[in-house]
């Protein structure tokens, strides 16, 4: 538990997501003025890096309680914690399958999708991000004690969540379907659809996460000292965010031009 | 083809999962694992993962072998899709069983027990939880893409779509190989653990043996491709994991090292566990040897799919596992049951299933040399090698013999064995400082470790001291 100001770790989540948003929009005109893949991957690790560190708190792996007693909640807190990085880490070797296997089957080739998709595609990689650090919001609310600032943020993260899903499936799988992209057609149908649907199962049940947290929130179950199901749903919303970190470049930007 | 491949494979993490789910939190002083309800679901996630998978048998087996590899596998019959969901279920029960593990070592350990003086199949538990917890994901993963295959038509591993079947086995040998390091790591961890016990020696070079399961563990991720030699992948990458492959010979050897200077000079012991444990060793460096032909390209091209291969396999899994198993349960017996097993008994299986065990396997490398194929039914006469086959077949009847043996002796010891509540083995380990069969809570005292685990035979020195009854633990 950090004990600093508020405001000023509400400005540092500001600071972030501006990062994050101009290197979002960096790298869409590096994918259409430039095409260098190496530089699409190292945008990708930059943003990866600031929201590991900044909104998933990284740090807070470095547990230093060896005297505290084994039974109380701080000490529980940091195995916890472990848990859930470990499980984020196992989980993180899934996706990375599935990312070697859009390029052992694809090569740097890009998907054949229609330059309508690679817009949607902008949008909701914007929601995703918007809805992070609407997240990291509530996170820092609860943490300092705010639960009104924690009901809007994560309010605001389950709709932003939605939306992610809504537009991936009823607007970027229509229209890749419409390109003759189908899970059938060919590998990269099947690549393209077992990405994008993997990922957003996972989204599906941070929403759910989401949703329980809030319930129990509106209860008020959470308190500015314990709070675990709070800053543990938050990681794993952050991590499905970081997921799609890689995967957007490597689904909508790699080799495509509009 | 029949289940034997992937009913041995959950047996055998089944026993794992079992060993280091006792033994862990019992060596690092802990009450319980750090997660225990988490330790409760991969526990029961067993029986479903079992009916799926006998399921198979109903709907028309699975004509792939345990690997599963398309294009067969996207046409057999309806018990393959079982097979994947089997699978499947069963890998959760690796995922979360490793994640806890890892937590509990992180956080469990007893006072003053750093990591250099935790015993040493702890040691050997980390790095098979490492290679759980993470490689898993990925057999999952490559099952799941071809039941999304079948049910879908997603064209990953169909080249008329453009799909590659290498990809496959890529994915799916990165787990599969290092789930060979899950079964073997834990035995050797036994192995190292027991040896000094029985030697009343100290384990020579803990520092380096430790290190050796984190290396067996990493280099396992680097190795994966050498099954694929003869199987279409771009040949210039079989010469890297050639030299990756045989590079996992140097922490094994370190092992071998080890054991051999532990038993130099010690003053040996050898009722039953230590004769498992012996045997182990023996089995294990017959499969270890074997192994860098099968790892250099070169001879692998005459040596892939042939009874070579299921001889050297068979060695590394009974020296790297069901030796060192069978050692565990005749020495962690009396803990559990508070009665020793029959010494005799223990004797016999022992002298009937390691010499029966290495005829079978020296003779399947030697059909496999004589051109025996694997996963084949039948084979021609006039090879010449029926002899052999008849030979392999008595031996393996004398291997299951003694196993049952083994299991008269559970049944009866159970009952009827000697009483033994004590320090059976003589022992530094915590466990063994408190009665047996383990009481509930464990460590009624909390222990605090002062001194080195292996310091057999050195006056004066100590492992673990209990605090008094008196002052609390807080």
């Amino acid at each position: 538990m950090e004990h600093t100001n508020k405001s000023d770790v509400l400005r540092q989540g500001v600071i972030v997501f501006v990062f994050l948003a101009a290197l979002t929009a960096l790298e869409f005109f590096v994918a259409i003025e430039i095409g260098s893949t190496a530089l699409l991957a190292m945008i990708a690790f930059v943003k990866v890096g600031l929201v590991l560190y900044y909104y998933m708190h990284i740090y807070r792996l470095n547990i230093q309680d060896d005297n505290l007693d084994r039974h109380s909640f701080q000490y529980k807190l940091g195995t916890s914690r472990i848990g859930l990085w470990l499980f984020l880490l196992s989980d993180a070797f899934i996706f990375g399958g599935l990312f070697i296997s859009r390029f052992n089957l694809l090569g740097l080739t890009a998907l054949p999708l229609s330059s309508d998709s690679q817009f949607t595609a902008l949008t909701i990689t914007s929601v995703l991000l918007l809805s992070s650090f609407f997240m990291n919001r509530a996170e820092v609310s609860m943490e300092h004690g705010d639960r009104k600032g924690f009901i809007f943020g994560i309010s605001l993260t389950i709709l932003l969540g939605l939306v992610f899903l809504a537009g991936v499936i009823t607007v970027e799988w229509p229209s890749a379907i419409n390109a003759g992209v189908t899970p059938s057609s060919n590998a990269a149908g099947a690549v393209f659809f077992i990405m994008t649907g993997m990922h957003a199962f996972h989204v599906l049940t941070g929403v759910i996460f989401l949703s329980i947290v809030l319930r129990n929130g509106l209860r008020g179950l959470y308190s500015p000292e314990k709070h675990w199901a709070v800053e543990s749903a938050t990681t794993y919303w952050h991590f499905v965010d970081v997921v799609w970190l890689f995967f957007y470049p490597a689904l909508y930007l790699i080799g495509k031009l509009i | 083809m029949s289940l034997h491949g992937i009913v041995m494979i959950i047996g055998i993490l089944l026993g794992v999962a079992g060993l280091m789910n006792y033994l862990v939190p019992m060596l690092i002083g802990a009450q319980d694992m750090a997660f225990p309800r988490l330790n409760a679901f991969s526990y029961w996630v067993a029986p479903p993962a079992a009916v799926l998978l006998l399921s198979t048998l109903l709907f028309g087996g699975f004509d792939t072998c345990w690997t599963g590899y398309p294009p067969l596998s996207e046409r057999a019959p309806l018990g393959m899709q079982m097979f994947f969901l089997g699978v499947a279920v069963a890998g959760w029960a690796s995922i979360l069983g490793g994640l806890n593990l890892l937590a509990s070592v992180l956080r469990m350990r007893a006072k003053g027990m750093t990591p250099f003086r935790m015993p040493i199949f702890v040691w050997a538990a980390i790095a098979t939880s490492l290679i759980s917890t993470t490689a898993t994901q990925l057999i999952g993963l490559s099952f799941q893409m071809v039941m999304f295959q079948r049910l879908f038509g997603m064209g990953f591993f169909d080249s008329e779509k453009g799909g590659n079947p290498i990809l496959f086995q890529h994915l799916f040998w990165f787990y599969s190989h290092p789930a060979v390091y899950v079964f073997v790591l834990p035995g050797l961890g036994i192995i190292s653990e027991l040896m000094p016990v029985f030697a009343r020696k100290p384990l020579f070079g803990y520092r380096f043996v430790a290190m050796s399961s984190l290396g067996i563990a990493l280099v396992g991720f680097l190795v994966w491709a050498h099954h694929m030699f003869v199987s279409g992948m771009n040949p210039y990458l079989r010469i890297p994991f050639m030299f990756s492959t045989l590079l996992v010979a140097v922490p094994t050897g370190v092992k071998f090292f080890s054991w051999v200077s532990t038993l130099w000079k010690g003053k040996i012991e050898a009722p039953t566990p230590m004769l498992f444990v012996i045997g182990g060793v023996v089995v294990f460096l017959l499969g270890g040897l074997s192994g860098p032909p099968n790892a250099t390209v070169a001879t692998d091209l005459h040596l892939q799919n042939t009874y070579w291969i299921v001889g050297h396999f068979h060695d590394t899994m009974f020296g790297g596992y069901i030796f060192p198993f069978f050692a565990a349960i005749y020495y962690w017996f009396p803990k559990v049951t508070g009665r020793r097993m029959n010494e005799a008994l223990g004797k016999i299986h022992f002298w009937i299933m390691t010499p029966s065990f290495l005829t079978l396997t020296l003779l399947m490398m030697r059909v496999g040399l004589l051109g025996m194929r694997r996963r084949v039914a039948d084979y021609d006469p006039a090879l010449g090698f029926d002899n052999y086959h008849l030979v392999m077949t008595i031996a393996a009847y004398l291997i299951a013999i003694s196993v049952l043996i083994f299991l008269y002796n559970i049944f009866v010891s159970i009952k009827h064995g000697e009483v033994a509540t004590g320090n059976v083995w003589n022992s530094r380990s915590p466990e063994w400082q408190v009665p047996s069969p383990m009481p509930v809570h464990n460590y009624d005292r909390p222990f605090e470790v002062i001194g080195e685990p292996y310091d057999y035979g050195l006056p004066g020195s100590v492992y673990v001291k209990f605090e008094d009854k008196k002052s609390k633990s807080h």
